[in-house]
């Protein structure tokens, strides 16, 4: 288990379905209402919170913005968004600076958009413009770009809580000293196929909106959420004041696939952080089955635990791959927040976040 | 910090189906290159690959496939004992899916309703949880998708945790299989050579596509010793920096490249003049190979003279986010063995490549300590420091 206390969040940014920063996340979360609607066709056939309000203009240049990829859009805005919570100039940085992304879909809208013309026409079908979003880590490569960011990258694919192997990472470097401050984020994008895929293997809640416990299906979401990670040291010393501390990341995996053996991971991952009095819980429910059962067994097994909330029933899943329920945790004040973040693959998270306060 | 060292290596490649059997090739000046077959791609104006003889199964991708078999091999017979959540695996990720994810676009395309397999089948980290699965590992598991440098990353973070004490044993490394996207997209891009590849030559036009696994099994010193496990050399770290210059072409003199080749030398406080062997990314392209060179110098000095240089493209193609865990495994051989494999078809150097770089032919020394490197989309860079084995 890592144990980052010494680590700070100083910077929020924050692109989600109900709308572009802070204070849009905020209203929706207490709410309540989903953002789930109809779909425009290009996203793909049926419901879905796709980031419609979503504005690059005075961010994103022009020229730019049609050579990027959703994931890399909504992450270029997101992380333009953290730096300046954060006060802080990464061109500044340059090689002390690191980026750590987790995704789900990251290079594959581009890759059904290479695919789709190639499969047709062979290779006058395919588009050199298009083939190098093609891999996860092309957001993390325009963010380089647009930042002048110089540090090491990694871009994790670990389903629907990859933003915590993300975060795990940045932890590492950061404790290492190999950097001063690390940009963390998680990113997806809808895209037709993805759909496709989902509902051609009966994921999706066909009626109503996704509820946790149901056994109804999830909702697609998309989106981007970015953090600025840094030493507590040197978020002192330039005078940043954090919007948390980092006490604690595990991670655990389960020796099978059955919903037990997930179960027993997240509940050691959770253990693992220690026994603590929590305000909060924010859990990473989606309305999958087997992704909510995990979330049900923390609840059976810690009674005293607080009702955890799920953000992903509002914002829907792969909209961010985890990051979502990180974002959660940092928008309303409490000192001690629990994250919980089951995914469908072996490997599972929980964090812990305390000193949580609204402004930096 | 744990002392972190390779105790087992298992290797699929184009080839042989195994370690020794890739390696002997590898030193007989052996290449993997052949025509497609894989994939019926007939506009191509490239017909070559480095194809590996396997084929997917039922329900089990090529990746998984190759992966699983060379994990086998890597654990060669050993029982793992213990605590499974202080087994973790990290893998380097590439097309891994795709293939599955081509054909069911192909159905929906042609009208046909497609296959419904669940999103996981096509996600990359499939790979990683089989492995998981197949170890017991309950610790953490990361699947990394930086490209072509996904899977010298994934063995950097086996080594992170395992010297911080954090894990007793790790596997890492990377499988990759051909497919029609990575095929026509580098095909697109004029990346591709249709003949067969010369890295660091003059006349280089490019790299070819392979596939292939490699999986290593990485513990700390102290556990491997006591359970007399042979080691084949050790992992003193790695280094990684974002060029932050295009999205797809390195920096023309290799300055992101070799920020990370000196931090490795920092983290693995290793002189430059200890560095004898460099298992280059070497893909071939017209821009890798000078930058590349140019950034060995930049990180080394004068001490790049001393160094020889290879590419294990010329043998394999290149693998995509395999191919890091293939240049460390052609590095831990040759220190194993203190032989250094050939960089193939490399008759006429380009003057930019102006380092030793293994022409044609194997090449016994001294190896003490060798860098790994691997440059990918989106200029990230990793590069892995490695040293001999000779005893406590």
């Amino acid at each position: 288990m890592t144990h980052p206390a010494d680590l700070v969040i100083t910077g929020l940014g924050l692109v989600l379905p109900c709308g572009d920063g802070i204070d849009a996340a905020r209203a929706s979360l207490a709410s309540g209402v989903p953002c789930f609607a109809d779909l425009p066709e290009t996203l793909g056939l049926g419901r879905g919170a796709a980031c419609g309000a979503f504005s690059p203009a005075g961010i994103i240049p022009p020229m730019q913005l049609r050579r990027l990829d959703r994931p890399s859009r909504f992450a270029w805005v997101a992380a333009h968004q953290a730096f300046q919570d954060a006060g802080l100039d990464p061109k500044a940085m340059g090689d002390r600076i690191a980026v750590a992304v987790g995704t789900l879909t990251g290079g594959s809208e581009a890759s059904e958009a290479f695919m789709r013309p190639y499969l047709q026409r062979g290779p006058e079908g395919a588009s050199p413009l298009v083939f190098p979003n093609c891999v996860a880590n092309a957001a993390s490569g325009h963010l380089a770009l647009a930042f002048g960011l110089k540090g090491p990258s990694a871009t994790f694919v670990d389903r629907e809580n990859a933003a915590f192997a993300a975060l795990e990472q940045a932890t590492r470097w950061l404790r290492a000293g190999l950097v001063e401050v690390a940009l963390v984020l998680g990113t997806d994008g809808l895209f037709p196929l993805l759909l496709d895929v989902c509902r051609g293997a009966r994921m999706l809640a066909r009626h109503g909106d996704p509820e946790v416990g149901s056994g109804r299906g999830f909702l697609p979401g998309e989106g981007a959420q970015a953090f600025l990670l840094e030493t507590r040291s040197h978020a002192e010393a330039r005078g940043a004041r954090p919007r948390a501390t980092l006490r604690a990341l595990a991670a655990r995996s389960s020796a099978g696939t059955s919903e037990p053996e997930r179960s027993t991971a997240i509940a050691a991952a959770a253990s693992a952080l220690g026994p603590v009095a929590l305000d909060r819980h924010i859990g990473g429910g989606n309305g999958l089955a087997r992704l909510d059962a995990m979330e049900e067994g923390l609840a059976i097994g810690h009674p005293a635990w607080p009702t955890a909330s799920h953000p992903k029933v509002l914002w829907g899943e792969f909209g961010g791959s985890g990051a979502q329920l990180l974002a959660a945790a940092l928008l309303n004040p409490a000192e001690r927040v629990l994250i919980t973040a089951p995914a469908s693959s072996g490997a599972q998270y929980a964090a812990l976040l305390e000193g949580v306060r609204l402004d930096s | 910090m744990n002392r972190v060292v390779v105790t087992g290596l298992g290797i699929v490649s184009s080839l042989a189906l195994d370690r020794e059997g890739t390696w002997s090739a590898m030193l007989a000046g052996k290449d993997g290159l052949g025509p497609l077959t894989r994939l019926h791609l007939p506009l191509e104006p490239a017909q070559i690959a480095g194809q590996v003889a396997l084929d997917p199964a039922r329900h089990q991708t090529l990746c998984e496939r190759m992966a699983l078999r060379a994990l086998e091999e890597a654990l060669d017979g050993l029982q793992l004992e213990g605590d499974p959540e202080r087994i973790g695996v990290f893998q380097g990720a590439g097309t891994s899916g795709l293939p599955v994810a081509e054909a069911y676009l192909e159905e929906r395309l042609a009208g046909r309703r497609g296959q419904a397999v669940e999103p996981a089948y096509q996600s990359p980290s499939t790979v990683t949880d089989a492995l998981a699965l197949r170890l017991g590992a309950m610790g953490p598991r990361g699947t990394i998708m930086n490209a072509c440098s996904s899977s010298l990353l994934a063995i950097g973070q086996a080594w992170e945790r395992l010297a911080a004490g954090d894990l007793d044993l790790a596997l890492a490394g990377g499988a990759e299989s051909l497919c029609r996207t990575t095929y026509g997209g580098f095909s697109c891009l004029k990346a591709v050579d249709p003949q067969k590849c010369r890295p660091f030559s003059r006349d280089r036009a490019g790299l070819n596509l392979g596939e292939g696994a490699v999986q290593l099994v990485l513990e700390p010193l102290g556990r491997a010793q006591a359970r007399g496990a042979v080691i084949y050399a050790e992992v003193l770290g790695y280094g990684a920096s974002m060029d932050a210059h295009h999205p797809t072409a390195p920096h023309p003199e290799g300055e992101g490249a070799a920020r990370a080749l000196a931090m490795v030398l920092r983290v693995g406080r290793c002189d430059a003049t200890e560095v004898d062997l460099v298992s280059a990314h070497g893909t071939a392209t017209p821009a890798n190979d000078g930058a590349e060179c140019l950034a060995i110098r930049r990180a080394l000095g004068s001490a790049a003279d001393e160094v020889s240089v290879t590419s294990t493209k010329s043998q394999f193609g290149h693998t995509l986010g395999a191919a890091g865990a293939f240049g460390a495994a052609a590095a831990i051989l040759a220190l194993r063995d203190q032989v250094v494999s050939p960089t193939l078809r490399l008759e006429e150097a380009d003057p930019l490549c102006d380092l030793d770089c293994t022409p044609g032919h194997a090449k016994e020394r001294s190896l003490r300590a060798a860098l790994v490197n691997a440059f990918a989309f989106g200029g990230n860079n990793t590069s892995l420091l490695l040293r001999r084995w000779v005893g406590a």
